[in-house]
């Protein structure tokens, strides 16, 4: 087995151990849905929360991956493992924002690409932050509450008064550079230290 | 302690849900209790707004934590261990599902108790509105349910994470296929009162809180969670045949519920206090006016609101005072203004036309009857609503009193504009010329003057030429 | 007898796991000898009614395990530690064991006693309030057999019981094997000889699916006796006699 061959079968095994072709297929899916979504028309708040909610399903989906089945032994290995972390999370949330633009356009999405690039990213960010935290398995929670607090934050752009701050990114224009920084930080962060630490397994199995 | 119980005691202390409400407290606080604090101090604002709100809060972390104890046997890999056992899978399964929805009970009426313990402190009249605490706590094992049926049937990584969003998009989405009152989507727990109405003040203040809803969303919570948890109990390993005939029962007696409540809340329609009335659960009780003693301004002329609108008072009197200096002992003048209920009418789709209820003078002697602006809440400042009075309600008890308002002739028109110091007229027309001159009168000579000559300007008999 | 089981065969696909095997077991300590494949688990996960036989007639505690009601009663009177136990990490020993007795519908009121005295039995009794997660894979094995001693059960189906036990606990495991065997038919999976040779009454030995020696620890030692087969005890030499000899 060449060396080159043998690279691409680590990464296809860590791949696999991820479950990633699954986390792709509901990545794609989630970009397919919301297209479909996108055929009808919404309302005010339906438009501007409709993406948010498949943003941070795909978050969550690639926060999950990180969940490794093989605890220490893995963690005891050499030193491509931090790579194939970061790797994994990095094309997770590039097919994520590729899926979700690709699958959107020409479809009327509120905050367009830059928007789903931002609120895909800063969620991913979080999950990964969790999943440090709480365990692969465990990340969706982070996500989940942020999203919360986003909707609710959408909704005060028409019922004051209104949440401006950037720290909740969802609410305030793709263009606000401010927010697309939080979102980026939160997200290099969540990213480094899992490909440091890896998820938190002691408490869980995938 | 009998072996169910026990079985929940160990449940309670290794369930996932309690680890998750110090994320559900913050939020809460967030996006239900900060800004419910922001409406006024009022039951049916805060009550209302509470259901929605808090569902939103509760709902993706039950569906969650809930897909993460389904799922919990399979992710432990104590399949077969348990499979071993006399009890019945099933059983198993509950206690861990009842774990799970009772500490989310727990949480959401701690959190809602603290929501109505501080409105009780502060709101001027009536009590809490206890239908829309019902929804949401039948909301929480309906969606604690389908979040563990999902973990059972499907444990995975990525279960708890999909179906907590998915099962928050599917009821943030719900609210936008709401078109009329008698839309079936209005079996959403996150529906308190008509959606397209939003908060409304005039809502569950004169009448009670029109419960019909709420109990169709209960039965369909109901029969959820029944059809949801029968759903557990039909595979063949779930236990015995008499267990899985009775869960069989109950999956159908939910579907049919949940079916039922569907097709009741398409029944429903506008009722004329600005509730959803389904026609088969409608107690006619509910129609009767509750009783309260109005609170009443010290002014020449009394204004008098009702008891919850007690905080709107000063701002009301600040708009009507300049015209009540005015009419004051005149002839046909109001001796009470009095606020009275709203009349709501079902328009078309999710519309609604919002009025005073009965004519505006009442009695003998005569009582002016006002309807303050509806949905005041986060719309109008103080000062905002003074201006909104001054230049409607102020203006409205004037007209009553020259015969001014549609048809009225110029006499009338400039006299009402006079008084009611309003400018709608063209400024430099003969009109708004003879109303700047009234105005400009010492308020003596045009009280004189409107004593003397009211009745006659009220019949029309009076030309512009003959104003002062 | 307390297992009787008749041409007993179970398949898994295309893997015939168990084929043909009858057994009688009564009170005593059975051991279940056999190299990795040869169905022994299969074997035990069938007697422990988590999976049904493709074929023949198996009866557990007197009773028929495929109805639902006689099967109910057989679980009550049943212990049973997999290969691979899995856990609940959150969970105290105190806590997995009573979740344990509960399912097994001990009664209510002796489960605290029952709970006290599995985890005593098993040398956890200081650890009994440690969460599982904290706990080393040897006191996890011993958590495993405490749940499945709780019910004190008359049939006690044990797979590979000892491994990560070290030899001091194994020696303390064998003793209580003896001791649980005096009135209850304990059958323990295992291709550790010396465990066979030290708690077990009668053993059999399976080979693809099939009983290739049934009889006493003594006749199967007696087997390797005058020949080359390999081993470093006279157990394990007859142990790889038998399967030379049905290989052969």
């Amino acid at each position: 087995m060449t060396v080159l061959s043998g690279r691409s079968r680590l990464v296809t095994l860590h791949l696999a151990s991820r479950r990633v072709p699954v986390a792709v297929a509901v990545l794609l899916t989630c970009a397919l849905v919301l297209r479909i979504a996108l055929h009808r028309t919404w309302d005010a708040y339906g438009a501007l929360q409709l993406p948010l909610f498949f943003e941070t399903g795909c978050a969550v989906v690639i926060a999950a991956t990180t969940a490794s089945p093989f605890g220490e032994p893995e963690r005891a290995t050499g030193r491509w493992l931090p790579l194939l972390r970061l790797g994994t999370v990095l094309a997770l949330t590039a097919i994520a924002v590729g899926a979700l633009t690709a699958l959107t356009t020409g479809a009327h999405l509120a905050g367009g690409s830059l928007g789903v690039l931002r609120n895909t990213v800063g969620s991913t960010g979080i999950g990964l932050l969790c999943a440090v935290a709480f365990g692969g398995s465990l990340a969706w929670t982070g996500p989940t509450a942020y999203l919360v607090a986003g909707v609710y934050a959408l909704y005060t752009q028409w019922h004051g008064p209104a949440l401006t701050t950037p720290v909740l990114w969802p609410a305030r224009p793709s263009s606000d550079v401010k927010a697309a920084v939080c979102a980026g930080l939160v997200f290099v962060a969540g990213a480094v230290l899992v490909m440091v630490r890896g998820s938190r397994d002691s408490l869980t199995r995938a | 302690m009998t072996a169910a119980g026990r079985l929940l005691r160990l449940e309670l202390r290794n369930n996932v849900m309690l680890w998750l409400l110090p994320v559900a407290g913050p939020l809460f606080w967030f996006v239900t209790f900060r800004p419910g604090l922001a409406y006024p101090p009022m039951w049916n604002l805060r009550a209302t707004a509470m259901q929605t709100s808090s569902l939103a809060v509760f709902v993706p972390l039950v569906v969650g934590a809930a897909a993460w104890s389904g799922s919990r046997e399979g992710r432990h890999g104590v399949t077969e261990l348990l499979a071993g056992n006399a009890r019945a899978r099933w059983a198993r399964q509950f206690g861990t599902w009842a774990a799970t929805t009772c500490w989310a009970i727990i949480a959401y009426l701690t959190c809602v108790g603290v929501l109505y313990a501080v409105t009780a402190g502060t709101a001027a009249w009536g009590g809490p509105l206890w239908w829309p605490v019902a929804v949401g706590a039948a909301s929480l094992p309906a969606f604690a349910a389908l979040g563990f049926t999902a973990g059972a049937l499907r444990p995975s990584r990525f279960t708890p994470a999909v179906v907590a969003i998915a099962a928050f998009l599917a009821l943030e989405i719900s609210a936008n296929f709401i078109q009329g009152f008698d839309s079936h989507w209005q079996v959403s727990p996150l529906v308190a009162n008509p959606w397209s109405l939003g908060a409304d003040e005039g809502i569950a203040t004169f009448y009670r809180y029109l419960p019909d809803l709420a109990i169709a969303q209960i039965l369909f919570l109901a029969g959820l969670t029944a059809a949801l948890m029968g759903l557990l109990g039909l595979p063949a390993g779930a236990g015995g045949s008499w267990l899985r005939r009775s869960a069989t029962a109950l999956t159908i007696v939910g579907a049919l519920c949940a079916g039922t409540a569907v097709a009741l809340a398409g029944t429903g329609h506008l009722d004329k206090n600005g509730m959803i009335a389904i026609p088969t659960l409608h107690n006619s009780a509910y129609d009767r006016p509750v009783p309260y003693t109005p609170v009443c301004s010290q002014t020449p002329i009394p204004v008098c609101v009702h008891p919850a609108y007690s905080r709107y008072l000063p701002a009301v009197v600040d708009g009507l005072a300049p015209v009540l200096t005015e009419v004051v002992g005149l002839p046909g003048a109001p001796v009470r203004v009095d606020q009275v209920a709203a009349a709501y009418e079902q328009g078309s789709d999710n519309d609604a036309g919002i009025a005073r209820s009965g004519a505006a003078i009442s009695g003998t002697p005569p009582v002016f009857n006002v309807l303050l602006p509806t949905q005041m809440a986060h719309r109008l400042s103080a000062e905002e609503l003074t201006g909104e009075v001054r230049v409607g309600m102020a203006r409205d008890l004037v007209q009553n009193l020259t015969g001014g308002g549609r048809g009225a002739d110029d006499a009338q028109e400039a006299v009402t504009e006079a008084m009611a110091r309003t400018s709608t007229l063209p400024p430099g027309s003969p009109v708004a010329e003879a109303a700047r001159r009234f105005t400009a009168l010492p308020a003596a000579t045009r009280h004189a003057w409107l004593m003397a000559h009211l009745p006659a300007l009220r019949a029309g008999q009076l030309t512009l030429a003959e104003l002062p | 007898m307390n297992v009787e089981l008749g041409d007993v065969t179970r398949r898994f696909g295309r893997t015939q796991a168990v084929d043909g095997v009858s057994l009688e077991i009564g009170t005593g300590v059975f051991g279940l000898l056999g190299p990795n494949g040869a169905g022994k688990t299969s074997l035990l996960r069938m007697m422990a009614t988590v999976v049904p036989p493709s074929s023949g007639r198996i009866r557990l505690l007197g009773a028929d395990p495929g109805a639902y009601g006689p099967r109910r009663q057989i679980r009550r009177g049943l212990g049973y530690v997999p290969q691979n136990l899995g856990f609940y990490p959150r969970f105290t020993v105190l806590e997995f064991v009573e979740y344990f007795a509960l399912l097994k519908e001990v009664p209510t009121a002796r489960v605290p006693r029952a709970v006290a005295a599995a985890v005593e039995r098993v040398g956890l009794g200081d650890k009994a309030t440690a969460k599982l997660r904290t706990l080393s894979g040897g006191m996890l094995r011993r958590v495993g057999i405490a749940q499945a001693i709780v019910n004190e059960p008359d049939l006690l189906l044990l797979d590979e019981p000892t491994a990560g036990l070290d030899p001091e606990q194994r020696v303390a495991f064998r003793a209580l094997l003896r001791e649980l065997g005096e009135r209850a038919t304990v059958v323990v999976s295992t291709h550790l000889v010396e465990d066979v040779g030290a708690a077990c009454t009668r053993v059999a030995l399976m080979d693809q699916g099939r009983i290739a020696f049934d009889g006493t620890p003594d006749e199967l030692t007696a087997r390797g006796a005058g020949t080359s087969a390999a081993g470093d005890a006279p157990l394990e030499r007859g142990y790889s006699a038998v399967l030379a000899e049905v290989r052969s």
